[in-house]
């Protein structure tokens, strides 16, 4: 579903992923773990297309189209989500509306009717049940004054609505603490689907407790260096990312 | 810039071409009255250039270069040729004034209470000669400009709204302010009088608008008398011509804990200006200003506000936002004066702004000036552009950015448009505001 050959990717003329393959298909779940200033916020966001982020080399195809070459919107009709992991905040730009207008692009770009009002509001309620998300805060403006752990639940929401054939979940544990964990981990355990693919971006391996993924990957200044299964997870959780950066360097 | 004696020639062209015709004896000696006074004041009146402070970020030379007819009047006009001006939805009694005129077979006031007068200055000179006498020209009088003055000089008709004591207008009521040239440029300057008694209560919607391939000027001056403990809500939808000028000059006098409410959406015209000159002449009473307005490409929009706490335990809230796209220019300009006995003033001036162009421009000052030592007093502006951030956010959720840009403005103004006691009145705020995005085109 997404193949990611040898992509360099520079920030302000400096670079940043220096090559970097994945394969991901449908149904997996790949985890990437690495260590801070190792490109991990950079492969997200230049998966989903934020200006700022020179691509210099290699190529992304995603369900056997190019990428690279599509808006940022375009990306997310095709079926690419990102959650991320500081949500902005919209001021003054309702949660609920900001939620249904998103859906109905999407949905129209699907080929799909926009959902009607009463239709939306159930399915809205449903999910935000699903990620423990207080109703009150569909009536306010997007993330502003969430708390850090509300911000999360609220992607995870959006992810549960837009039903994304790939999610990439950008440091979606920072800043939760255990129980929201467990809650958010359940939420995106409950979208696991044979026709999905996700691919979970983290520092700590707590979250591949709650999230177990098929597949784990170490980036390490640009490269992904090491891939295994889900013990790879638990040996970096015991003996941390020092030996795989000497091995790298 | 304008010249002493650029002015003055244009005064007299003015004048010249405008003085009314002699109606008979009903306009009496109460209009002509207030246009000798005027007539009087105009050789004093100082030169509107960037000398004048409150003039600085406005220029009238655009305005100075032409002279304006007198405007034609249709009283034929119906129900059809004011289809897309209306507000239905509204579903209030209604007033029509086409250039300047009121238009008596539009009118919409079955039903309006016992103790409330609606309709044209002129009709109730007859009747209401008193009252009319009593308020005319009393909050005008003062500080007023080139503007103001030649609209007294010529003083013709306009709106008489005057709620009696203790009465409440049960609907709001929607005065509809229509201008066109009809092939010339024309000036139009009606004179509207809204007085409320003590305890009254009245929600007025006006809406200005007009057909503009001739470059019309409207030229109103509204004065505002609340009694004791009367509240007005105030609504003002400023949607004029694209080629026009507009002004609209406010005189309120607020009386004892007495409320005003005031919303301005301006969105229309080449030049346009609103200016708000409150004083409170009673204690305890509340006047709560808040406004937004957009300008792009050929266009200036330009907000004023003169408020003045003379008097103890008033309090003012002053909230303005300004988008200026293209290569739009935004004025605002509030000031807020708390004289030495204005001991337990309350008062908050905050003006915001947005721009979404490199070319556009956006003045802003606010001015707290305060001589009282028991305040409670604050004001503050910002000017800012959209964050690429959140720009990315919505895009990242499928939404193309002509859509994101207009939710993100809507967010902007929603602080406004949300406080509006009226559900029709939001949505043609955010449409409105759509459509000039939408016509906006791409932000530089």
């Amino acid at each position: 579903m997404l193949s990611i050959k040898n992509l360099q990717v520079s920030v302000e003329d400096k670079p940043i992923l220096h090559g970097l393959d994945l394969q991901v298909g449908r149904g997996e779940v790949h985890a990437i773990m690495g260590p801070n200033g190792s490109g991990k916020s950079t492969l997200s966001y230049v998966l989903a297309g934020r200006e700022g982020y020179q691509v210099t080399g290699g190529e992304v195809s995603f369900d056997g189209v190019d990428l690279l070459g599509m808006e940022p919107e375009e990306r997310a009709r095709a079926g690419l989500f990102l959650g991320m992991q500081y949500p902005v905040e919209l001021p003054g730009v309702n949660n609920m509306s900001f939620i249904r207008e998103s859906l109905n692009a999407i949905r129209e770009a699907r080929g799909e009717a926009p959902l009607d009002a009463v239709a939306f509001m159930q399915r809205v309620r449903e999910k935000a049940r699903l990620v423990g998300l207080n109703e009150k805060l569909l009536k306010r403006s997007v993330n502003s004054g969430f708390s850090g752990g509300e911000k999360k639940r609220n992607e995870i929401l959006q992810l549960a609505m837009l039903e994304p054939k790939l999610a990439i979940l950008d440091e979606t544990d920072s800043g939760l603490d255990i129980d929201a964990l467990r809650v958010i981990a359940e939420g995106v355990n409950s979208l696991r689907d044979p026709q999905r693919a996700m691919i979970v971006v983290t520092h700590y391996q707590r979250l591949l407790d709650y999230i177990r993924p098929d597949h784990v990957h170490v980036l390490i200044g640009g490269r992904i260096v090491r891939s295994g299964g889900p013990e790879l997870a638990q040996e970096l959780e015991r003996r941390g990312y020092a030996w795989l950066e000497e091995e790298a360097a | 810039m304008i010249t002493a004696e650029q002015q003055t020639r244009w005064q007299e062209r003015q004048l010249a071409a405008l003085t009314p015709p002699h109606r008979g004896p009903d306009s009496g000696d109460l209009l002509e009255r207030v246009r000798q006074q005027a007539r009087a004041s105009l050789p004093d009146q100082p030169v509107l250039n960037r000398k004048q402070e409150a003039w600085r970020y406005t220029s009238v030379d655009k305005l100075l270069a032409q002279t304006y007819a007198a405007p034609r009047h249709r009283e034929e006009l119906g129900e059809a040729d004011i289809a897309g001006y209306d507000l239905p939805e509204l579903d209030g009694y209604r007033l029509v004034f086409h250039n300047g005129q009121c238009l008596p077979k539009l009118a919409r006031l079955d039903g309006l209470p016992q103790g409330a007068i609606a309709g044209s200055l002129r009709a109730c000179l007859s009747t209401d000669g008193g009252l009319i006498s009593r308020h005319l020209g009393q909050q005008a009088g003062l500080e007023g400009n080139l503007f103001t003055a030649l609209n007294g000089s010529l003083i013709d008709n306009g709106l008489l709204l005057h709620i009696g004591a203790g009465v409440e207008l049960d609907r709001p009521i929607q005065i509809v302010h229509i201008s066109e040239g009809l092939g010339q440029a024309v000036v139009s300057q009606p004179r509207h009088l809204i007085v409320l008694e003590a305890g009254a209560r009245a929600t007025v919607v006006e809406h200005f608008v007009g057909q503009d391939a001739d470059g019309y000027f409207h030229n109103n001056l509204a004065e505002i008398v609340l009694g004791e403990h009367a509240a007005l809500e105030h609504y003002r939808l400023q949607d004029e011509g694209d080629a026009s000028y507009h002004l609209s000059s406010l005189y309120l006098q607020l009386q004892a804990a007495s409320l005003y409410r005031g919303t301005a959406l301006s969105f229309g015209g080449a030049w346009a200006r609103t200016d708000y000159k409150v004083a409170f002449a009673g204690e305890a009473a509340s006047c709560d200003l808040s406004g937004l307005y957009t300008a792009g490409d050929e266009q200036l929009n330009d907000i004023h506000l003169d408020v003045r706490h003379n008097l103890p335990r008033c309090t003012s809230r002053e909230r303005f936002k300004g988008i200026a796209h293209g290569q739009g220019h935004a004025v605002f300009d509030g000031r807020v004066l708390v004289e030495r006995d204005a001991q337990r003033s309350d008062a908050r001036l905050k003006n915001d702004n947005l721009m979404l162009s490199r070319k556009a421009m956006i003045d802003t000052k606010p001015q707290l000036e305060i001589y009282a030592d028991d305040v409670v007093c604050s004001h503050g502006t910002t000017v800012g552009q959209i964050e690429p951030d959140q720009l990315f956010y919505l895009r990242s959720r499928g939404i193309g950015p002509a859509t994101a840009l207009r939710m993100l403005c809507q967010g902007f103004a929603g602080e406004i448009v949300e406080d509006m006691d009226s559900e029709p009145l939001r949505e043609h705020a955010y449409a409105r505001l759509s459509s000039i995005l939408d016509n906006a085109g791409q932000t530089e």
